[in-house]
């Protein structure tokens, strides 16, 4: 079970994620004989058995290499087939701390989608808590539920094919374990759906009634927002409130520091090198007056101030003409953080309401 | 076990008020609860309703529960009739105070206070005048009849005044569940500084990048006072560990008595060590010796209370020196203002393999530095600096749009996986391999 307990050692049958880079990870069944075949090199699954998670591996032809990592939902989110938008982690990680989602809820999530918010649903409501995942295209189901069996989250997820918006939520035939109050008794709930407006209306049935009960309805287009707020505040949700989420990735980068300074002593050393050239070009025209040829000839100017510039010779403060790396010994630099080159701008406004039991429901204590 | 759903007696709740105003009370039965302004209320009123609920605070301390905090209208719960008593101003109702509008601000003339009938005076004899129950809404109505210039307003700007003055004068609160998320939000509005203005994305962020999860073993440094303590713990719900490792002699940790746990379940889950300690273990390591049995029954009472309690410690003690000398740690949780390329050097060692590190700062370039020491560490993979800010919209169907100003200050979260490079035989795909490739292919088929 990736999720919900830690390993050390690699055994044959374990998920593996093989790190390539940063945006190629790819999930691993570990069996004997195998062999993953990428651009970055080939990888025996025999070597991996036995090996520690997180260890570096060299590729099996001397070249290439991958680090073997154990399955987060976090790095899942990375690597996973999409088969629908997905949910980063960005906006996953707010609405499990916003709704108070800890181990031991009980949550709702429909759509199912690619599956990457049950993951984390699943990881953090442990086994304690339960998901009851909803997805009403059935290839897509068909997909995750196997998917959910191979990762082992099908001890606390029970995953239905369903339309929720034309047939509710209840279930009839909920394994005892994840019977609560005789039904789904839901704390949380998560609506990742065209139309949450036509889903709201079937959630009283399944939402706790002795608790205060949180929503998020996970939507791209500001008019399903508003038809979405109009639904709750008809079915008796309140403290609406939309927000959105802007998530950004920085890089430490390093910038070389360039000194006024030094730009001015360069360009005091090109005019000194020019003018020894001049000097010399006079002296060998005075010499060897039909020769002009020679003096220009890139092969012979050690005086040639082109030259010199593209050679780093001379007063080269700032390494021009040379290829220099990022944070090199021989130059001064400048920490500095420079943002991914690609930023979501968008993914979905994200509308929070809640369901508080009637007030007769109070419990003398 | 602590209730999280239903308001507890002797449990911490979080109050909101209509202001968007914010309170930690403890709820110790027959006391009265003052809410300043708002009113006062005694906390028997309110047990045993389900947390979330709204109150309107009534004459004599009493509550009613109602639909929630900002309602434009006080709707009649159910079971309840909706009588006016004689005599009393009548309550109009929000479709006829908004019924007079005007369609733009073209007859708007600004005379300041003028336009206002009502003196202060006034309002103070309302407020005073012994009609508890609902006197916001009545101070609102003459408040309203006394503008001179209500009418000319538009519809919009009408419902934007009235949110006001129900900030103002509504007699109401709210009573939450008092969870880490709450405990943050509450922090970040009464002394950010001590919560180094964490908001609750970055919360979220830092705990779902250390993958944290129940049974879990962390190492967490916690300088908030224990506000991420708290929220770690209710996020593992009693299961697994925390290594808590803190800068003093003793841990400050004070901030968890609004988690209502219980000491059993803090000694249970909570290791406290120092740095001195996580450092140098061996030297640290207390080498306790039970006494005699014989020896123990003749100790006087104070003596062998006081011999309980060293042996207590020293266990403790021991106990965290062992679990850290055990390493593999499921992740390294940080929320500090120490200085990171010194600190990682004796935490990366701890770290299980491709476990792992999640650091908040309020200042990118605090990680800025952490992250060039990692690439050149190499232990860490891909470290990256991630930030989350929310924006909040104001949510009326019709007037939809991101609300004015919000918090100038992000944080920033770096996280990375902890791995084992290979010290040597590594070479990487890029400039040159091609021709490599090509070499090692002829003495393949040679």
């Amino acid at each position: 079970m990736p999720f919900n307990s830690y390993k050390d050692i690699i055994e044959e049958g374990d998920l593996v994620l093989a790190y390539i880079n940063r945006n190629h990870i790819k999930p691993i069944r570990v069996t004997k004989d195998e062999i993953l075949n990428t651009r970055y090199g080939c990888f025996e699954h025999n070597e991996m058995i036995g090996m520690s998670y997180g260890e570096q591996m060299g590729g099996s032809r001397g070249y290439g290499y991958i680090y073997l990592l154990a399955f987060t939902p976090e790095l899942w989110t990375v690597s996973l087939p999409h088969r629908t938008q997905i949910v980063y982690t960005h906006d996953s990680s707010y609405i499990i701390q916003r709704l108070n989602i800890v181990s031991g809820s009980r949550v709702i999530e429909a759509g199912t989608g690619s599956g990457s918010f049950s993951h984390a649903f699943s990881r953090t409501v442990g086994l304690e808590g339960k998901l009851f995942s909803y997805e009403f295209h059935e290839p897509r189901f068909i997909e995750a539920k196997a998917e959910f069996e191979d990762h082992g989250l099908d001890k606390n997820t029970l995953i239905t094919h369903r339309d929720v918006c034309k047939d509710g939520f209840e279930l009839h035939d909920i394994p005892q374990p994840f019977v609560k109050d005789s039904g789904i008794a839901a704390d949380a709930i998560f609506l990742d759906l065209p139309s949450p407006w036509e889903a709201i209306p079937h959630l009283k049935a399944v939402a706790s009634s002795t608790r205060r009960v949180g929503i998020c309805c996970f939507s791209p287009c500001m008019e399903q927002v508003v038809k979405t707020v109009t639904a709750l505040n008809e079915n008796g949700w309140v403290d609406v409130e939309m927000v959105e989420v802007a998530g950004r990735r920085w890089e430490a980068r390093k910038e070389m520091l360039k000194d006024v300074n030094d730009v001015i002593k360069r360009l005091k050393d090109i005019q000194a090198r020019r003018n020894q050239g001049l000097e010399l070009l006079k002296q060998s025209r005075a010499s060897t007056p039909g020769e002009k040829r020679e003096a220009s000839n890139p092969e012979s100017g050690e005086a040639n101030p082109v030259k010199v510039q593209n050679t780093g010779m001379g007063f080269n403060p700032f390494g021009r003409g040379l290829r220099i790396k990022e944070g090199d010994e021989k130059f001064e630099w400048r920490d500095v953080t420079g943002i991914e080159p690609d930023i979501k701008t968008h993914t979905s406004y994200l509308t929070f309401a809640y369901l508080q039991p009637p007030p007769s429901a109070r419990v003398s204590l | 076990m602590k209730n999280t759903s239903i308001i507890t007696p002797n449990q911490h709740a979080l109050i909101r008020l209509p202001s968007e105003g914010m309170k930690v009370v403890e709820l110790k039965p027959d006391q009265i609860i003052n809410l300043g302004k708002f009113g006062s209320f005694k906390v028997n009123e309110i047990l045993g309703y389900s947390y979330g609920q709204a109150f309107e605070i009534l004459d004599d301390y009493m509550v009613r529960p109602i639909k929630s905090l900002m309602e434009d209208q006080v709707q009649p719960m159910e079971n309840e009739s909706t009588q006016e008593e004689e005599g009393q101003f009548t309550r109009k109702d929000i479709a006829t105070i908004l019924s007079e509008s005007s369609e733009n601000n073209q007859f708007i003339i600004d005379v300041g206070s003028q336009i206002q009938k009502l003196s202060s005076d006034d309002i103070d004899k309302l407020k005073n005048s012994g009609v508890s129950s609902d006197v916001g809404q009545q101070i609102i109505d003459k408040i309203i009849e006394g503008h001179a210039g209500f009418d000319k307003k538009t519809l919009f700007s009408q419902q934007k005044y009235l949110k006001r003055k129900q900030a103002k004068f509504f007699r109401r609160f709210s009573v939450d569940y008092l969870g880490g998320s709450q405990l943050l939000e509450y922090f970040l509005e009464k002394d950010n500084q001590r919560v180094f203005d964490m908001t609750t994305e970055s919360l979220g962020l830092l705990f779902s990048y250390a993958n944290v999860k129940p049974g879990g073993k962390y190492l967490l440094i916690d300088e908030t006072g224990g506000v991420i303590l708290y929220a770690l713990m209710e996020r593992m719900n009693g299961e697994g560990s925390i290594v808590s490792i803190h800068e003093n002699e003793h841990p400050n940790h004070i901030l968890l008595r609004n988690s209502d746990y219980t000491d059993e379940m803090i000694d249970r889950m909570v290791k406290p060590i120092n740095w001195l300690q996580f450092v140098e273990t061996n030297a640290e390591k207390i080498n306790w010796k039970d006494e005699p049995e014989d020896v123990i029954e003749n100790m006087k009472a104070t003596r062998k209370a006081q011999y309980y309690r060293q042996k207590k410690r020293a266990q403790d003690i021991n106990h965290v020196i062992d679990l850290v000398s055990e390493g593999n740690f499921d992740a390294f949780i940080s929320v500090s203002k120490l200085h990171m390329p010194s600190v990682l050097p004796y935490i990366l060692p701890k770290v299980g393999g491709s476990r792992p590190i999640a650091i908040y700062s309020e200042y990118k370039e605090r990680l800025l530095e952490t992250q060039h020491f990692l690439s050149v560490d190499r232990r860490i993979l891909a470290p990256s600096i991630y930030e989350s800010k929310v924006r909040h919209y104001q949510t009326i169907p019709g007037r939809m749009h991101p609300v004015m100003s919000s918090r100038g200050l992000d944080g920033y979260v770096l996280t990375g996986t902890r791995v084992y490079p290979k010290q040597e035989g590594i070479t990487a795909v890029g400039r040159g391999i091609s021709k490599k490739r090509r070499a090692q292919d002829e003495t393949e088929k040679s």
